[in-house]
């Protein structure tokens, strides 16, 4: 019995993944988990992203734009994780989680991968697919939205020990969370803006002055 | 924060780059127009297009010849003091691709001229006693005078088979049905004027514009009457309102929807109530739909296809599939370096269904396919020095044959532009001819002349790949349609396409299949076998 948790880095993936009620309770029993890796996974749902974007069979694209921006993706993908991390590591740490930040990166990476996974089928198939036949393509989108939510759900209860309405409770908080995060990153970043454009004009009229 | 400066200087520094070389295209192409032709792309953004029309020659009054109006010796003589041009000139009507009839409203009477554009005739007023009270009369008495005609409509009677004029008469307070007797005199045979029911609450009767149908119903636009044109029967009983506009849901509508529910009676009183907009002008093309026009600016029902039911042809729920004039979002005017608001003032439809949308406040004429395709635009407002094919204020259009013309009707400046297809708008014309009517292979020469002139023509590339669909140059459709951003007409062709493919390829296909399933078969067996063998070894 003991080898079935002698899994490499990427079996381990492949055991929570298909094991979506104790596959993260194995994980955390076992102490595995790479960082790693979940950057890795974090790239491939960017990635993921831009090829939903510009790969997806030209039917099925109704994202026909005359200039290709990569910015609010990158937000949706790399920006989106990172509060989402940060903001239920706040959040649980007040409420008696167990998880670390390394530990909540993890889990939550691995929860994305079927998502990611179920993206790539669907932009490869609507390549081959036509309108008609769309069920297939959003059946996949579908499927893997799903079970990335449901193992979120396990590897949020997981890695915190929270019963199943604490773990709903402290994701809704996160989301509340992730809200106010980008809010106030927001508000900095254009505060900052403001001091830039103050120090620059500053800079700018001394330059004047000195060459009199 | 500097790679975010760097990239908006990038941005920056790319749209100008775009801008310089579009502006200096179409600079290149054509420098005949005082205005930069244009044409929408997928994004309803405004692209430099080719000119579809070009002016052909302007007709003002010393050209119609209207100093023999004051001429004794002439026998389209009126008076010594007759006015040698057009004045304010509102509307006009062409008679068989023949005549052209102008109201020429500031000098209160009606002007016709021939095909080259001479004066042939010229009404002030019509014969017979008039019923509404306080209109001028002719020094003999036997004539009642126009007072602003505002508009008018020329056609041949059904009943009757002679020729009959309607008149607008806007400051009379009436509508003339006039038998044209002579070159000056029209035999007055019906009058409409205020309808005198509960119907009709409007206090005034201006009437701007008149049409009629094949059963001489009598169809007017009337100042501030916004529930429709007034509907005469011939007689000229008053039979009702006909086609109004709806009002357009906006978020103030929506709120003030909320407060009625909520207001007591009182408050609702005071209330302002929501009114849909009148329209502003009308034509009949030749099946006998009406056409409507709205000046105000709208998204609902800007311009309508009303059958004789009075419902809109083009009904949309949302209101906005079919969209008219220039597109909200891009009212950037390139020669005027302004923003615009769209006013639709009239309209034209020709004897294939195409129409001509005058805009008054660019001054743009916009050309629809009859399945309201835009095919072009052409004619802008004046800049500062007069140039022909620029307006000030551009009163109507109306096509004459194969030409457009506008009337252009300011305190300066009155006459009749004409504008004449190009090359380019003739290849348009034959192109969108056959496409209308499912004739892609015909159209496909037209398209490919458009395309040499201007590569991003949508509805060419379409065109073209409706005739490789049909070619069965699948591949090539799928190319154009690609390049038209027309996702529905890709699907289509990608799927005859991925058919052909297949059937092509199934040998292939069902070998590579074929010795993918041997493949594994043999692995099962042999891994059976195996299992056994290890089996037995063990068990012997």
């Amino acid at each position: 019995m003991d080898s079935m948790y002698d899994f490499s880095t990427l079996g381990w993936v492949r055991h929570v993944v298909f094991h979506p009620t104790e596959g993260f309770e194995d994980l955390r029993w076992k102490k595995q988990g790479s960082l790693k890796l979940s950057f890795v996974i974090v790239l491939m749902l960017f990635i993921a992203m831009v090829a939903q974007n510009r790969m997806v069979g030209y039917a099925y694209n109704t994202n026909t734009v005359k200039i290709f921006n990569v910015v609010p993706l990158v937000v949706q993908s790399v920006v989106y994780f990172a509060t989402w991390v940060i903001g239920n590591w706040c959040i649980c740490t007040l409420l008696d989680g167990e998880g670390t930040l390394k530990k909540i990166c993890i889990y939550s990476a691995y929860a994305l991968v079927p998502y990611i996974i179920c993206t790539y089928i669907a932009v490869i198939l609507s390549n081959f697919i036509i309108l008609d036949e769309s069920i297939w393509y959003y059946a996949f989108s579908y499927l893997g939205m799903g079970w990335s939510v449901v193992l979120m759900i396990s590897a949020m209860k997981a890695v915190h020990q929270y019963t199943m309405p604490k773990t709903l409770v402290s994701i809704l908080l996160t989301l509340i969370a992730m809200l106010l995060i980008l809010f106030l990153a927001i508000l900095l970043l254009s505060l900052f803006q403001q001091v830039y454009v103050f120090v620059y004009t500053i800079y700018t009229e001394i330059l004047y002055r000195v060459r009199g | 924060m500097n790679g975010l400066k760097a990239y908006a200087k990038k941005l920056i520094c790319l749209s100008m780059a775009a801008c310089t070389a579009l502006t200096m295209m179409s600079v290149t192409a054509f420098a005949e127009e005082p205005y930069e032709p244009y044409s929408y792309d997928n994004w309803d953004d405004a692209i430099p297009s080719q000119a579809g029309y070009t002016v052909d020659r302007t007709v003002s009054g010393m050209e119609m010849e209207l100093d023999r109006l004051s001429d004794p010796a002439d026998p389209l003589f009126y008076s010594e003091d007759a006015s040698d041009s057009l004045n304010g000139a509102r509307d006009f009507d062409v008679f068989e691709d023949s005549e052209t009839w102008i109201a020429d409203t500031g000098n209160s009477r009606i002007i016709v001229l021939d095909s080259n554009f001479k004066v042939k005739a010229r009404y002030y007023g019509v014969t017979g006693t008039s019923s509404v009270e306080g209109i001028e009369q002719s020094a003999d008495g036997k004539t009642s005078m126009f007072n602003e005609p505002y508009g008018l409509k020329i056609t041949i009677s059904p009943t009757t088979g002679k020729k009959t004029l309607y008149v607008a008469d806007y400051s009379n307070s009436r509508v003339v049905r006039a038998e044209v007797a002579s070159d000056t005199e029209l035999i007055l045979e019906q009058e409409y004027t205020k309808p005198e029911e509960s119907l009709y609450t409007s206090k005034t009767f201006n009437p701007s514009k008149v049409q009629v149908d094949f059963a001489e119903n009598v169809y007017v636009v009337v100042k501030s009457v916004n529930t429709g044109s007034v509907q005469f029967k011939a007689d000229g009983s008053f039979t009702g309102f006909y086609g109004a506009n709806r009002v357009e849901v906006t978020a103030k509508v929506v709120a003030q929807k909320l407060w009625r529910k909520i207001a007591s009676n009182e408050q609702i009183a005071g209330m302002s109530r929501n009114v849909p907009v009148e329209y502003a002008n009308f034509d009949m093309d030749k099946e006998g739909f009406i056409y409507t026009v709205t000046e105000v600016k709208t998204d609902t029902d800007a311009v309508k296809k009303i059958n004789p039911a009075g419902y809109n042809i083009w009904d949309n729920v949302s209101g906005d599939e079919y969209t008219f004039g220039d597109n909200t979002a891009a009212q950037y005017d390139m020669t005027t370096k302004k923003s615009h608001s769209t006013k639709l003032t009239d309209i034209a439809v020709d004897d294939n269904g195409i129409m001509n949308i005058l805009d008054y406040e660019t001054g743009r004429v916009f050309q629809y396919d009859r399945l309201a395709n835009l095919i072009c635009i052409f004619g802008t407002t004046s800049s500062t020095a007069d140039q022909r094919g620029s307006f000030t204020t551009p009163n109507a259009v109306e096509t004459f044959g194969d030409t457009v013309m506008v009337l252009e009707g300011s305190k300066t400046r009155n006459d009749i532009t004409i504008f004449k297809k190009t090359v380019f708008g003739e290849n348009l014309h034959k192109a969108f001819e056959y496409y209308d009517e499912g004739l892609y292979l015909e159209a496909a020469p037209y398209w490919e002349e458009i395309v040499k002139r201007d590569g991003g023509y949508t509805y060419a590339h379409i065109g073209l790949g409706k005739a490789d669909l049909k070619n069965g140059n699948y591949y090539s459709a799928m190319e154009r349609f690609k390049i038209a951003h027309s996702r529905r007409n890709y699907d289509k062709a990608f799927e005859y396409y991925r058919d052909e493919w297949l059937q092509d390829h199934f040998t292939i296909i069902a070998v590579i299949i074929g010795v993918l399933v041997v493949v594994w078969l043999v692995r099962k067996i042999v891994k059976f076998n195996q299992a056994r063998t290890y089996r037995l070894k063990h068990k012997g």
